[in-house]
């Protein structure tokens, strides 16, 4: 097998794991619809960074409830443990907050 | 008005520490009840229902123990058991559970009765917290090297709105600019009344672990701190409002769960997270599924405080025997203590798949060295669960262990 019958033996590999994980997770989901998201991201007001998606997660709003960003199948990390898959009752709600600062975080107490 | 209104809390206030004193005062001492040796307990509140419930147990056994009890702050009674202080005659009662004999009716649902303390007060035997020490500001830095903490169940906790209210989820977000900012000026809608912003003081669990998850310290909360800084005032203040849409307060969620008529727990969205999530598969659940696979972010667990040998064992035997029963490492022919574990709401570690190291803190996976978590699935409240049942030794899927195949 030369190094381009290889490659197309991974990227179609790569594909069908893609439909796997996209099938698995939207099979388990029970959200109510969600708007495009913005991820969280700033600082907290102690200045503690915000946990965000990190390894594994496309760019937010990229990709449509279900799609294999949405959820983590096998999470390791605080992020994908809570962004986990799971059957249980998702709800979406994204306030319209007005001192949000530009970059999402959030300003320090008066 | 406002000189009205504060001279109606203080009028409150008075009235709840005379009601306090006088049912106290009128109280027998709790070392003349007879009967079952006694453990004196500080909790909090939120611990009162497992302290009934496996109380209730404890004195009707064949080897009977009588719980006396004074519901706390979590970081006050951590303070008693550090300093060591005595259990005293205050404005909060000490209450005691009764055996059988003494009173057939009496159940863990009950009011419970009173007993004073002795002159000079008692000496506590247990102390059980609600949430991390290390939120506990008023703590020496280093604990005595005879008192043991032991890490009991976990207690989830959450933000609780009026039946009435059309509000359904909370964000982080919205609760760090509901609660940090003074009234309206965090701009949280519709949150933006602090007289109906209903709290904890900053040494009761529930506003310490509320607080850390939506990014505050309990001493930054800004809502309503009841006269008597309890859960149950929280609850009523919460559950009778006139202006559903606009409250909001803090409450453990066992709390909750006996009062799901009266009130509604927003599902919570943390830090980070894409969705909102409910302590249960749903709002009508009560499996903890997601406190237990990290869902849903605001718990801790329970510290136990109580002083040890040299073998780490607590010097009071009886005190040890309620440590062995809560964490299961015991079961008595006739008290079962994980059963009152899952009963009062608590999820015990064995059935934890996640957890941290202090309020607010990341998650990582846990793995528990002897899982319990097919049994609690199956004994919570509605309990059901996918496990195999088994008799014994090793099975399908891993251990045997009080008749589920747990993973190990």
């Amino acid at each position: 097998m030369n190094a381009k019958n290889l490659m197309g033996v991974v990227l179609g590999g790569l594909v069908i794991a893609s439909s796997v994980l996209y099938i698995a997770c939207d099979s388990s989901d029970s959200a109510v619809k969600e708007p495009t998201l913005a991820p969280d991201s700033g600082r907290l007001a102690d200045g503690a960074p915000i946990p965000v998606p990190d390894a594994g997660l496309l760019p937010d709003g990229a990709l449509p409830d279900g799609a294999p960003g949405d959820c983590f199948l096998n999470p390791k990390t605080h992020f994908e443990i809570i962004n986990a898959c799971t059957d249980a009752v998702r709800i979406t709600k994204n306030p319209t907050l007005p001192l949000l600062l530009t970059d999402g975080g959030l300003p320090p107490l008066p | 008005m406002r000189d009205l209104q504060s001279l109606c809390l203080l009028g409150a206030a008075v009235g709840i520490t005379m009601i306090a004193a006088s049912s106290t005062a009128m109280a027998a001492p709790c070392t003349s009840l007879g009967g079952p040796p006694l453990v004196f307990i500080e909790n909090g509140d939120t611990q009162e229902t497992l302290v009934k419930r496996l109380g209730s147990k404890l004195a009707n056994s064949a080897t009977p123990v009588r719980l006396v009890y004074k519901n706390k702050r979590t970081c006050d009674l951590a303070l008693d058991l550090y300093t060591p202080n005595p259990i005293l005659n205050d404005a909060i009662a000490i209450k005691y559970i009764p055996t059988a004999t003494e009173d057939p009716l009496w159940t863990p649902l009950s009011v419970t009765p009173t007993c004073e303390a002795d002159d000079g007060g008692n000496p506590i035997g247990l102390g059980i917290g609600a949430t991390f020490l290390s939120s506990c500001t008023n703590l020496p830095a280093t604990r005595p090297a005879d008192l043991a903490e032991i890490k009991g169940p976990v207690q989830s906790y959450g933000f609780i709105v009026p039946a009435s209210s059309s509000q359904i989820a909370l964000t982080a977000q919205e609760g760090y600019f509901a609660y940090g900012f003074a009234q309206g000026t965090g701009m949280a809608t519709p949150w933006l009344d602090q007289a109906l912003r209903f709290s904890r003081g900053p040494t009761a669990s529930t506003a310490l672990t509320c607080a850390a998850a939506i990014g505050l310290k309990g001493s930054q909360l800004k809502g309503t701190v009841p006269a008597g800084n309890t859960s149950t005032e929280v609850l009523n203040f919460v559950a009778t409002s006139g202006n559903p849409d606009v409250t909001i307060g803090v409450m453990g969620t066992e709390v909750y769960d006996g009062a799901r008529n009266l009130v509604k727990l927003l599902a919570f969205k943390g830090f980070g997270q894409r969705f909102a999530y409910y302590p249960d598969t749903s709002a009508t659940a009560f499996d903890k599924k997601n406190v237990r696979d990290g869902h849903y972010l605001p718990w801790a667990p329970t510290p136990y405080l109580t002083r040890v040998d040299g073998t780490g064992k607590a010097v009071d035997p009886n005190v040890q025997r309620v440590l062995d029963l809560v964490l299961g490492a015991r079961v008595d022919a006739d008290v079962n203590g994980l059963d009152q574990v899952i009963a009062s709401g608590l999820v015990p570690e064995c059935a934890m798949g996640v957890q941290r190291e202090f309020d607010g803190g990341n998650l990582s996976l846990f793995s528990p060295p002897a899982s319990c978590a097919c049994y609690f699935e199956a004994k919570s409240p509605q309990g059901k669960t996918s496990c195999a049942t088994c008799t014994s030794g090793t099975c399908a899927t891993g251990t045997c262990r009080r008749g589920y195949c747990e993973v190990k």
